[in-house]
C-alpha cells in the first residue's frame, strides 16, 4: 500500500523517515495504527513543526525515530544510514547523533541526581565526544541555556521549577551537540509567561549551534513560532507538508483548516470550526478507510471512502492529501 | 503463606516508592521525628547488649538460681532481676539478652540477603517487563501460596536445624516480598520520562537499572527493610512458639516456655514478650519514619473550614457578590494566602473571565464560593452571597441547597471530573433527586433531554456506561449536563477546556456560551489563556498573586490594558500576525510566594515600569468604577507612561 | 473473560507446582513411612505390601500423578500415624473449627476496620485518626503468640471474663454461646491483628480517593458528608483493602496455626503441624493441597471482585 506517499522527499538530508509504520498490539489480537505510512524528512539547520490533536501518532513518530518504540516497517535513515536496519549496539551507536526532549520537564530528570551529574550524563555514557576541554564546553552549554550560575550544577532538579527543568533537559541534549533534536510537547506542561522564555531560549539555540530540529506539538500557534515547514497528521497519517507561511496563509487539507479554524479567537479568516468539522475521533484500532479524515469531513465523497489520497503537490513545496483539495480554495 | 510474610503491614510500600519527584516540594525539609530517634536507640541499646553480653555485668544466662540462690524460683522483676526469675531461678533479664543474639543475627543476615536478591530480581522484571516479567510473576504467586512450614519442616529434616539451615529458608522465603516491592516501584519509575530520556542518550540496560532506577529505589528497599527485619523476628517468634526453631535460647522459645504458667507466674512470658514487641515496635517505627522521607506527606493538617469577620453585603441583585474575600489555607510550611482581599460581582447573563497564570489563584476563588477544599484546613473571611444567601454563614442545609440549586461547576480535567465506578446515569441525575422532589423516572427523562442539549449522540446508550467509556469532550459535556441539572443561576467552569483538544476546545466553549445566553445564567469561566476570553466574556478580571489586579469590560481590557501585568499578558499571547520566528514578549522571573506576599505591588519584581513605591505601597484602587486596576504606573498613561 | 481464563489457568498451574514441590520435599525427607507403619520385625515382603497399599510405589511421577487422580475425588489416602482415619476424615473434623475462627475474626475485622478507617480519613489529624492509627501501628508490632498471651493474661486471668483454653468446642447450633465464649478471644486476637492492617490500608486509599476532583465537584454540589463517603468514595478506594481481605481469608485457612496452638483449638494449622512432625505425610499433602486450592479460588475471587467494583477493570477483561 502506497501510504500517503513519498513523492515530497528530497535528496541529501540529515534524517529521512519513509512509510514509516507504528502499530501496538492491543486486546483481542486487535492492532493500534498509531503510525501509518508517514513519510518526511528534514534539511540540515531546518525545523519541521509536526501537529496534530492527541492520537494523531506525534509522538510516537518522534519515539520511533529514537528508536524507543519498535519499528513494525518503513526505514529511519540517518545521515544517509538507513537505522531500521542496524541492531543491537550499533543501533545504540547511532543515539549519539540524535537526542530527545520530553514534554514534561520535571519527570525527565531523575530525581535523585544532581545537575551537574544529569547535564553530563551523555559523556558519561559515551566518553569524550569532542576535541577540547569538556568542562569548558559543558559550562557554555549552560551558560547558553540560562543556567550559568555556579550553584546551580549541585543543586537537584525538584529545586527547579518546571521552566529551568526544561532548560536543563535542554543542556543536557546540547551536550552531545546531536545532529537532530526532536523536542516533543516541550512546552506544553508550561506557563504561557515560562513557554516564551523557553520559545525564545530554542529560538536563539537554534542559530547559535546550527541546530536541525524536529518539533512536536499540538498548539499550532507555538509550532508556527518556531518552525519552517510545518506537517499536520491526523490518525497516523500525513494531511499535509508546506512551508509555514504557506500552511497558515494557505491551509488546503480539510482538516487543517478545521484545526487553524479552531485556535481560540479565529483570526485566519476561516469559516466557524463546527462547519469544517464533525464528529468524533475515530478509533485508532479500526480507523476508516480511504481518507482517514473521511467520517469527519464536510467535502467526503465515495472516492475518498475507496481510495487512500496521497501526497501531491498542489503548489510548489506545499503537499497535500487529500482528493478534493481544490473544493476549498 | 510464607514464613515471612510480606503483606502483613497494611502500607503499600509498591505504589508509594516512586513519589519522591511528585512529592518535590522545594523548600520543604523532611526530618526525622523524635520517635525515630526512640526507636534507633531502643535498636541500638539492643544490639549493644547482644555484642558485649559476655564482658558485660549480667548474669549467667543459663545458670540456675535453685543452685547458686542469687535469684529465687519464679522471682519476681524487681531490684535483684529486673525481668524476674523463671521456674529454676534463672534470671530473666539475662535470658533475654541472649536471646537477642539470634534474632539480630538471624534478622539481619535474612534482611540483607533476601533484600538484595528479591531487589535485584523485583528491579531487572519491573524495567525489563515482558517474558522475564510473566516468569517472574508466576514464580512469585507459587512462592506466596507454598505453604513454608512444608519447606521448612522438609529442610529441617534433612540438613538439621542450624543457624545456617534457617538462614537460608528466611532469606529464600522472604525474597518475594521484596521482588513484589521493588517491581511494583520499578514498572512506576519506568513510565517516568527520565527512564526514556537516558534510553534516548544511549544507556544501556545495564546502566538504566544501577545508575537510574537504583538509586531511586534504595531508599523505599531500606525502609521496607527494617519492617521485613521486624517480620523476620515475628516469624521466628511463631516457630519457636510451636517448638521448630532454633536449638539456641531465642525470645520465642523464652514466650512458649512462659506461656504455659501465664495465670501464676506472668513475668515469664510477659517479660520476654513486652521485649519483643518493643523491638518489632521500634523497628517498624524506624521504617515508617524513612517511609515518610520519600513518600507524599500525609495529610498533616485537620479539615476544617472556619470562617472570619464579614464584608459588605450585596444588594440583592447580583448572582454572585464577593466582597472581600480571603482564604487562607493553612499547612504546616505556613498559610498560603491564595485569595487576598477579592471581590466581584456578577449579574444574571453576564460572564466573567478569570485569567491568570499557573498559582494565581483562579482555581481557590472558585473553591471558595462553593467551600470544597478537598482535605485542607481553611479559614475563608469577607462575604460571598450567591443569589442572596451567605456561603460562609447560612445554615448548612441552606449552602447545600444553594450549592445544588443556584450553582453548577465544571473543572478541569474531565478524566477526573467523573467518579469511574458510577454510570453515567446515577451522576447526573444525583443533584435532582437529592435537591428536589423528582422521581426516579422524572429524573432519568431530564437527563437524557440534559444530554441532547450538551450534545451527546445516542444519551439513551451513554446513560447506561461509565466515564471510561467515553472520549474526553464526551465526558466534559457529561459535566456540563449535570451541572445545568438543577437549572443553576450560576455557572462556574474552571478551565473546561485545558486538558482538550483544540478542535473540541472550540466546541465545548461555544456550547457553554450558548448555554449561558440561552439560559441567562451568570457564569465565570477560568483560564490562563487570554484568548479563549476574548470571544466568550462580557468583563475580565486578571488575577496575579492571589489578588484581582485588572477588571474591566472585555475589550477594554483588550484594547486599553493599564495594569502592567496585564500588557505583559497580551503581549505574550502567541500573535498569529507576527511573521515567524520573531522574538516574543516574554515575562521574566516568577510569581510571588503566597505564603510571604511582596509588601507593595505584587509584581514589581517583574515589572519593567516599577518604581521604590512600587516594592513599599501596594496601589489602591477604586473597584466601583467599570474598568479598574492596581497600578502605581499604569500603562497608556502619557505621563508615567513613556517612563 | 479471556482475562479471567488466562488468570485461572496461571493459578492451576500454581496448584500443580505447589503440590508437586510438597511431594517432592516429602519425598527427600529422610526415614521410610512403610518401614514405619509395618514396625519393627517386619519382613521385607510386608513392607512392600503396605508400600503398595499406601501407594508409596513406583517412580515420584508416577504416585505424583497416582494422587491426584485419587485427590479429585477426596481421596487423600489413609494417615499413616492416626490408624484407622482417612486424611479426609482428619481434615473434616478440624477444617470447621478454622472456618468459623476465620469467619469471626474477619467480621469482627472488617467491622471495626471499615467504620473507623472512614471516621479517620474524613478527618485526618482528629483525635479519632490520631488514636487509631497508633493503635493500629502499635498492634502491627505485636505478632500473635504475644497478643494472644497479652489478651488471656488480660481477660482470661486478670478479668477471667473468657476461658483460655478451648476445650471440648460444643457446635455453633448446639450451644451458640458456649462456643461463641470460647472461641471469643481467639478470634479477637486474630481479628485485631487484621483490623490495623485493614484500617492502614483503607485509610491512605480513602484519603487519596477525598483528593479527587469528583469528590470536590460532589461537595460542590451540596451532597451530604455522609452520602459523599458512602456511595462516591468508599467504592473507588476498597481495590487494596478486597485484596488483603482475600489474600488473608485464604492465608487464615492454614496460617492461623500459632492462635491454634495458643488456644488449643485442633484446627488446620494444628493437623499441619502434627502431621509434618510425626511426618505423616499423606495428610500433609492433603492439607496443603486444601489450602492452595483455598489459595487459588480466594485469588480468582479477588479478581472477579476487582472487576465487579471497578467498572475500568470489567470492560479491559471483555
Ligand atoms: N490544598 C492546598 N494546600 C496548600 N496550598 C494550596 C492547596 N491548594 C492550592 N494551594 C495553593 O494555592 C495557590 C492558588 O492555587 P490555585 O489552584 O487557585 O491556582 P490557579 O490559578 O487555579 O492555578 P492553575 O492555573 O494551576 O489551575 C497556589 O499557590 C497553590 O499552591
Ligand atoms: S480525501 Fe476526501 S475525506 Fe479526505 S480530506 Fe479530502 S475530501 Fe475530505
Ligand atoms: S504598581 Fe509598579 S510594579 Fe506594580 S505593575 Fe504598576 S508599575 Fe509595575
Ligand atoms: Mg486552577
Amino acid at each position: 500500500m502506497a501510504g500517503t506517499g513519498t513523492a515530497h522527499l528530497r535528496h541529501d538530508v540529515v534524517l529521512s523517515v519513509t512509510e514509516l509504520v507504528v502499530e501496538f498490539p492491543a486486546r483481542k489480537k486487535q492492532v493500534v495504527h498509531a503510525v501509518s505510512g508517514v513519510s518526511f524528512d528534514l534539511d540540515k539547520g531546518e525545523t519541521l513543526g509536526i501537529v496534530g490533536e492527541s492520537g494523531c501518532g506525534k509522538t510516537t513518530t518522534g519515539r520511533a525515530i529514537m528508536q524507543l518504540e519498535s519499528v513494525t516497517s518503513g526505514s529511519i535513515r540517518l545521515n544517509g544510514v538507513d537505522l531500521a536496519a542496524e541492531q543491537g549496539e550499533q543501533l545504540r551507536q547511532a543515539r549519539k547523533a540524535m537526542q530527545m526532549i520530553f514534554q514534561d520537564p520535571v519527570s525527565s530528570l531523575n530525581p535523585s541526581r544532581r545537575v551537574r551529574e544529569i547535564v553530563r550524563e551523555g559523556i558519561d555514557i559515551w566518553g569524550q565526544t569532542r576535541e577540547g576541554d569538556v568542562d569548558a564546553w559543558v559550562a557554555e552549554v549552560m551558560e547558553s541555556v540560562g543556567l550559568g550560575d555556579e550553584d546551580v550544577a549541585d543543586r537537584r532538579p525538584h529545586e527547579f521549577s518546571g521552566g529551568q527543568c526544561q532548560r536543563i533537559n535542554i543542556a543536557r541534549a546540547l551536550v552531545m551537540e546531536p545532529d537532530v533534536l526532536i523536542l516533543d510537547e516541550p512546552v506544553s506542561a508550561l506557563d504561557v509567561s515560562v513557554q516564551a522564555q523557553i520559545l525564545n531560549l530554542l529560538e536563539g539555540l537554534k542559530r547559535q549551534f546550527g541546530l536541525t530540529m524536529l518539533f512536536i506539538s499540538h498548539d499550532l500557534s507555538i509550532v508556527r513560532y518556531l518552525s519552517d515547514r510545518v506537517m499536520v497528521m491526523y490518525l497516523g497519517q500525513v494531511c499535509e507538508i508546506a512551508e509555514t507561511a504557506d500552511l497558515f496563509s494557505r491551509p488546503t487539507h480539510p482538516y487543517s483548516r478545521a484545526l487553524l479554524a479552531s485556535i481560540p479567537g479565529n483570526t485566519l479568516g476561516l469559516p466557524q470550526a463546527s462547519e469544517l468539522i464533525s464528529g468524533e475521533l475515530p478509533s485508532p484500532l479500526n480507523p476508516p478507510s480511504g481518507c482517514r479524515f473521511r467520517t469527519r469531513c464536510p467535502h467526503a465523497t465515495d472516492v475518498c471512502t475507496s481510495t487512500e489520497p496521497e501526497l501531491v503537490e498542489h503548489e510548489p513545496g506545499h503537499w497535500v492529501a487529500c482528493h478534493h483539495p481544490s473544493v476549498n480554495a | 503463606m510464607p514464613l515471612v510474610e510480606p503483606g502483613a503491614t497494611g502500607a503499600k510500600t509498591e505504589t508509594e516508592a516512586v513519589a519522591p519527584i511528585k512529592g518535590g516540594n522545594p523548600g520543604q525539609k523532611r526530618r526525622l521525628g523524635l520517635t525515630f530517634w526512640l526507636s534507633a536507640g531502643w535498636i541500638f541499646t539492643l544490639v549493644f547488649l547482644a555484642l558485649f553480653r559476655d564482658i558485660l555485668p549480667i548474669r549467667d544466662p543459663d545458670e540456675l538460681g535453685i543452685r547458686t540462690r542469687e535469684v529465687a524460683k519464679f522471682e519476681s522483676p524487681g531490684r535483684n532481676a529486673c525481668g524476674g526469675g523463671d521456674g529454676q531461678g534463672r534470671d530473666m533479664f539475662a535470658r533475654v539478652v541472649q536471646g537477642a543474639r539470634p534474632a539480630l543475627i538471624l534478622g539481619l543476615t535474612v534482611t540483607i540477603i533476601g533484600g538484595i536478591l528479591g531487589s535485584a530480581v523485583g528491579v531487572t522484571s519491573g524495567y525489563l517487563r515482558g517474558k522475564v516479567d510473566t516468569v517472574t510473576t508466576v514464580f512469585i504467586d507459587i512462592a506466596l501460596a507454598f505453604p513454608g512450614l512444608v519447606l521448612l519442616i522438609a529442610v529441617r529434616a534433612t540438613f538439621g536445624n542450624s543457624m545456617f539451615v534457617f538462614i537460608v529458608l528466611f532469606s529464600l522465603t522472604s525474597i518475594p516480598g521484596y521482588a513484589r516491592i521493588v517491581r511494583g516501584a520499578s514498572f512506576a519509575l519506568s513510565e517516568r520520562d527520565f527512564v526514556d530520556a537516558a534510553a534516548a542518550m544511549g544507556a544501556t540496560k545495564r546502566r538504566i537499572i544501577l545508575r537510574e532506577l537504583a538509586p531511586n529505589i534504595a531508599l523505599p528497599v531500606l525502609s521496607f527493610a527494617f519492617i521485613g527485619f521486624a517480620l523476620v523476628i515475628v516469624a521466628e517468634g511463631g516457630l519457636a512458639f510451636i517448638g521448630l526453631s532454633l536449638d539456641e535460647t531465642t525470645w520465642g522459645k523464652l514466650i512458649a516456655d512462659g506461656a504455659g504458667d501465664i495465670a501464676r507466674h506472668a513475668h515469664v512470658a510477659l517479660f520476654p514478650a513486652t521485649v519483643m514487641f518493643l523491638t518489632i515496635l521500634a523497628f517498624n517505627l524506624v521504617g515508617d519514619s524513612m517511609r515518610a522521607l520519600y513518600s507524599p506527606r500525609e495529610v498533616a493538617t485537620q479539615r476544617r473550614l472556619r470562617v472570619g469577620a464579614m464584608a459588605d453585603t450585596g444588594s440583592g441583585d447580583e448572582v454572585l457578590y464577593i466582597d472581600d474575600l480571603f482564604t487562607a489555607l493553612h499547612t504546616p510550611n505556613g498559610d498560603v494566602h491564595a485569595v487576598d482581599g477579592v471581590s466581584l460581582s456578577l449579574k444574571a447573563g453576564e460572564a466573567l473571565g478569570l485569567v491568570g497564570e499557573s498559582g494565581s489563584g483562579k482555581t481557590m476563588i472558585l473553591r471558595s464560593i462553593v467551600g470544597a477544599f478537598a482535605l485542607a484546613d481553611v479559614t475563608r473571611t469577607g462575604t460571598v452571597e450567591v443569589a442572596g444567601v451567605d456561603m460562609l454563614r447560612a445554615e448548612p442545609a441552606d449552602i447545600k441547597r444553594t450549592l445544588g440549586t443556584q450553582i453548577g461547576m465544571v473543572s478541569q480535567n474531565p478524566l477526573t471530573a467523573l467518579n469511574p465506578v458510577r454510570l453515567i446515569e446515577h451522576q447526573i441525575t444525583e443533584p435532582m433527586l437529592v435537591h428536589t422532589s423528582m422521581s426516579k423516572s422524572e429524573a432519568r427523562t431530564r437527563a437524557l433531554e440534559l444530554m441532547q442539549q450538551v450534545g451527546i449522540p445516542a444519551p439513551e446508550r451513554r446513560l447506561r456506561e461509565y466515564p471510561h467509556q467515553l472520549s474526553g469532550g464526551m465526558r466534559q459535556r457529561v459535566t456540563i449536563a449535570i451541572a445545568l441539572a438543577n437549572e443553576p443561576e450560576l455557572l462556574l467552569a474552571d478551565e473546561p477546556t485545558t486538558a482538550l483538544d483544540v478542535t473540541v476546545q472550540d466546541q465545548i466553549l461555544r456550547l457553554l456560551s450558548d448555554l449561558q445566553r440561552d439560559r441567562k445564567m451568570a457564569m465565570v469561566l477560568v483560564t490562563h489563556d487570554l484568548a479563549v476570553v476574548k470571544g466568550f466574556t462580557d468583563r475580565v478580571a486578571i488575577v496575579y498573586g492571589g489578588e484581582v489586579i485588572e477588571s474591566g469590560p472585555t475589550e477594554q481590557i483588550f484594547s486599553n490594558p493599564r495594569h502592567r501585568y496585564t500588557v505583559a499578558l497580551i503581549q505574550s499571547m502567541p500573535n498569529l500576525d507576527l511573521p515567524s520566528h520573531s522574538e516574543l514578549t516574554t515575562i521574566e522571573g516568577t510569581p510571588p510566594s503566597l505564603v510571604s506576599p511582596p509588601r507593595g505591588c505584587r509584581f514589581a519584581a517583574r515589572c519593567p515600569a516599577a518604581q521604590d513605591i512600587c516594592n513599599t505601597t501596594p496601589p489602591s484602587t477604586n473597584e466601583a468604577s467599570e474598568h479598574w486596576f492596581r497600578c502605581h504606573f499604569p500603562a497608556g498613561d502619557d505621563a508615567e507612561g513613556a517612563a | 473473560m479471556l482475562i479471567f481464563v488466562q488468570r485461572l489457568g496461571r493459578l492451576v498451574f500454581v496448584f500443580f507446582v505447589v503440590t508437586f514441590v510438597t511431594f517432592f520435599l516429602l519425598d527427600q525427607a529422610p526415614g521410610d513411612p512403610a518401614e514405619r507403619f509395618a514396625g519393627l520385625n517386619a519382613t521385607p515382603e510386608v513392607i512392600e505390601g503396605i508400600r503398595a497399599e499406601l501407594g508409596l510405589n513406583g517412580s515420584l511421577i508416577e504416585r505424583y500423578l497416582r494422587w491426584l487422580g485419587n485427590a479429585v475425588r477426596f481421596d487423600f489416602g489413609d494417615s499413616i500415624v492416626t490408624r484407622g482415619f482417612s486424611s479426609w476424615d482428619l481434615i473434616r473434623e478440624s477444617l470447621p473449627k478454622t472456618l468459623e475462627l476465620m469467619v469471626f475474626a474477619e467480621i469482627m475485622a472488617i467491622g471495626i476496620a471499615v467504620p473507623l478507617a472512614l471516621a479517620s480519613a474524613r478527618r485526618p489529624g482528629s483525635f479519632i485518626d490520631k488514636a487509631s492509627s497508633s493503635t493500629a501501628f502499635g498492634l502491627l508490632a505485636l505478632p500473635a503468640f504475644v497478643l494472644g498471651i497479652y489478651m488471656s493474661f488480660i481477660f482470661g486471668v486478670k478479668l477471667g471474663w473468657f476461658p483460655t483454653i478451648v476445650d471440648n468446642l460444643p457446635g455453633l447450633n448446639d450451644d451458640p454461646l458456649d462456643n461463641l465464649r470460647q472461641m471469643f478471644l481467639p478470634s479477637l486476637t486474630l481479628a485485631l491483628n487484621l483490623v490495623a492492617v485493614y484500617l492502614r490500608l483503607l485509610r491512605s486509599d480513602l484519603i487519596e480517593t477525598l483528593q479527587e476532583d469528583y469528590v470536590m465537584l460532589a461537595q460542590a454540589r451540596g451532597l451530604s458528608e455522609r452520602r459523599i463517603m458512602w456511595r462516591h468514595v468508599l467504592r473507588p478506594s476498597s481495590l487494596n483493602f478486597t485484596t488483603a481481605v482475600g489474600l488473608n481469608i485464604a492465608g487464615l485457612i492454614g496460617g492461623a496455626f500459632i492462635i491454634e496452638v495458643l488456644f488449643a483449638i485442633n484446627g488446620m494449622g494444628r493437623l499441619v503441624i502434627q502431621s509434618v512432625i510425626l511426618e505423616d505425610f499423606n495428610v500433609v499433602a492433603a492439607v496443603v493441597a486444601i489450602l492452595t486450592v483455598a489459595y487459588v479460588m480466594m485469588n480468582f475471587l479477588v479478581d472477579v471482585l476487582y472487576s465487579i467494583l471497578d467498572p475500568r477493570i470489567r470492560h479491559a477483561a471483555r
